[in-house]
């Protein structure tokens, strides 16, 4: 697929999540979410598609960390402005806690994101490139399971909607052309 | 008629029983066996030439040239056909020995009208044996059966086994309902004079004490082939060893190994081994003819019985006179006293094809099931109390959080933000 094409697509699957949004506020919490990611996406989208020569040498070593004391930035500084907690932003489709565990979920939450960027840039600097490909491996496992999740509770009940949607439609002209045929 | 071109090795030499020799000239019929292929004769329309194929060894004709002498000079009696039916041919016996350049090259036999007859094979499917225009009810099978078995009692009398005794080596007058064995110079000789062994065998009609060894007992072969064959008659076609596994052992999967092991679930005390299958008839044979499959397939050869048991247990179902036979109410012919195999099968037929349809049905109406099951589980309506368990079973592994009131499309475009997200920490995270 050519860089344009992926931008197409994207922006094509964008505009739909734009229209078809939902009409009601979102939490200031997914708002910053919302922003922090649109910007590592414009990063991501520049120089993964059109500029990757461009890009500094030793940014490699940083991306992760970058990905994840950005998140635990985000995790950490958004309950303190009052803004909510972006962990319930990113678990809250699945399950039902209370403030206090909440709480409790988003501390873990960037302890976990603090760890992982610093082991990220101990293993770049100091294991071998196997293990640092091993680790960033390890961390991609992560986002699997957030998959996984999303497949199995978020994505195959709307595809089953879908499935439904046109499945009736399919009957309805099914009838529609028998009664017209007859 | 468009001229022939005879090559000179057509130009054969006829030496007939009383020494009488004959110059006739053969004619291409593109039969050919593995022994030796077989001509058309100028002049002879009754008659069909065997020629033994040219690499035949020398060691090998001088030993066919014996038998065949022996076989002219020796011809048995057959069993009595009415006088209008004189054209039959029961066997294809050797009538004269054939000289090319005044070496052995074959042997002279009567012609089988092919057009008046099929082969058995035929008879062991009735959709088949319909389309060649023979309607095979019980009556005529059991008439064929009896003549088969009168002919091999009569060879048997003379101290002659066919051995190699299949269906595809038998024909039947379609009409007459008299049968015809082929290739007789392959027969089993053992008289005091002569002898001459038939090494050729069919491993689904070779008896189980002979299966990976020489026969040593012809008559005693022929038996439990010629039972095989009845059997196979009276029971559309399916084979006395094919079943279906009853315990864990191992059941081999080809008919001889199942003929080894003896593994023929369709006597009158059921095999714990092997079942029979769902579609066979037996149970509507009468008791003395089941009693002589017994004693033919699970007795291993001591009691097997005689092509002239076999004569003498069907004659009476052969014979119209004897009420042995009756028709059911459909007018089926049935052996009297027991249920019309006829209808049987129909029953059995007609089952396999309403759970065949209803299976169909079941795998077309699958998607929407399938649908209507997600739909329900998805609002929550199932009306049967199992289901409504099994599907709040599936959700309460973990507590969900209450579904938001959105529609699919408004998930559809959050979801576009998730896999957006995904993608963009796959990113930065690789």
């Amino acid at each position: 697929m050519s860089p344009v094409t992926a931008t197409v697509v994207w922006a094509a699957a964008l505009l739909i999540a734009w229209l078809w949004r939902p009409r009601r506020g979102a939490t200031p919490s997914a708002w910053i979410l919302l922003i922090t990611f649109g910007a590592l996406g414009a990063w991501a989208l520049w120089f993964g598609l059109y500029a990757h020569p461009g890009e500094p040498a030793s940014l490699a070593f940083w991306k992760p960390t970058i990905l994840y004391w950005t998140l635990a930035a985000i995790v950490i500084v958004v309950p303190w402005l009052g803004a909510g907690y972006p962990a319930k932003v990113i678990l809250g489709t699945y399950f039902a806690f209370s403030s206090r565990e909440w709480r409790s979920i988003n501390r873990g939450l960037a302890a976990v994101c603090i760890i992982l960027g610093g082991v990220n840039l101990w293993a770049a600097h100091q294991a071998s490139p196997k293990d640092w490909e091993g680790f960033k491996y390890g961390c991609n496992m992560i986002l699997l399971v957030i998959v996984l999740f999303r497949l199995n509770f978020v994505w195959l009940p709307i595809l089953a909607d879908v499935c439904i949607y046109f499945y009736r439609r399919a009957t309805a002209a099914y009838r529609h052309l028998s009664s017209w045929l007859a | 008629m468009p001229s022939v071109e005879r090559k000179p090795e057509h130009l054969v030499r006829l030496i007939w029983p009383e020494g009488r020799s004959e110059q006739v000239t053969l004619g291409a019929t593109g039969k050919s066996g593995g022994a030796g292929e077989i001509f058309s004769i100028d002049g002879k329309p009754g008659f069909v030439a065997k020629i033994y194929h040219a690499t035949t060894t020398p060691a090998h004709l001088a030993r066919y040239r014996r038998k065949i002498q022996w076989m002219i000079d020796h011809r048995p009696e057959l069993p009595e056909v009415p006088v209008e039916y004189q054209d039959i041919v029961q066997l294809a016996w050797p009538e004269a020995l054939i000289l090319r350049q005044s070496r052995f090259a074959g042997f002279l036999m009567r012609k089988i009208a092919f057009d008046r007859t099929l082969e058995l094979d035929y008879l062991l499917n009735r959709r088949q044996a319909a389309e060649e225009g023979f309607d095979a009810d019980y009556g005529r099978l059991v008439t064929v059966a009896f003549n088969l078995a009168s002919l091999i009692n009569c060879l048997h009398a003379k101290r002659i086994a066919i051995v190699d005794l299949k269906p595809m080596n038998v024909k039947v007058y379609k009409a007459e309902l008299y049968v015809s064995i082929l290739d007789c110079d392959g027969f089993h000789i053992a008289t005091d004079e002569f002898r001459s062994d038939a090494p050729q065998v069919t491993p689904e009609y070779l008896a189980p004490e002979f299966q990976d060894k020489a026969v040593a007992h012809p008559e005693s072969q022929d038996g439990f082939a010629l039972a095989t064959i009845i059997f196979r008659l009276l029971n559309y076609g399916i084979h006395p060893f094919t079943g279906v596994a009853g315990d864990k052992r191992h059941y081999p999967p080809e008919l001889a190994g199942r003929i080894k092991q003896a593994l023929y679930p369709y006597g009158r005390i059921a095999s714990k081994s092997v079942r029979k299958v769902p579609a066979s008839v037996h149970e509507a044979f009468p008791d003395p003819l089941r009693e002589l499959f017994d004693r033919a397939f699970a007795s291993c050869g001591y009691s097997r019985p005689s092509a002239h048991e076999w004569v003498d247990a069907l004659a009476s179902y052969a014979s119209k006179q004897s009420g042995s036979m009756s028709p059911c109410d459909k007018g089926h012919l049935r052996f009297s006293g027991k249920p019309c195999p006829t209808c049987m099968r129909d029953a059995l037929i007609r089952g396999a094809e309403v759970r065949r349809r209803s299976f169909l049905a079941r795998v077309k109406n699958a998607p929407a099931r399938t649908l209507k099951y997600v739909r329900k589980t998805l609002r929550q309506t199932h009306s049967s109390p199992f289901q409504a368990a099994l599907a709040q079973a599936q959700i309460t592994l973990v507590q969900l959080a209450p579904a938001a009131p959105i529609s699919t499309r408004n998930a559809i475009a959050l979801e576009i933000l998730w896999i957006s997200g995904l993608l963009i920490a796959y990113w930065w995270a690789r």
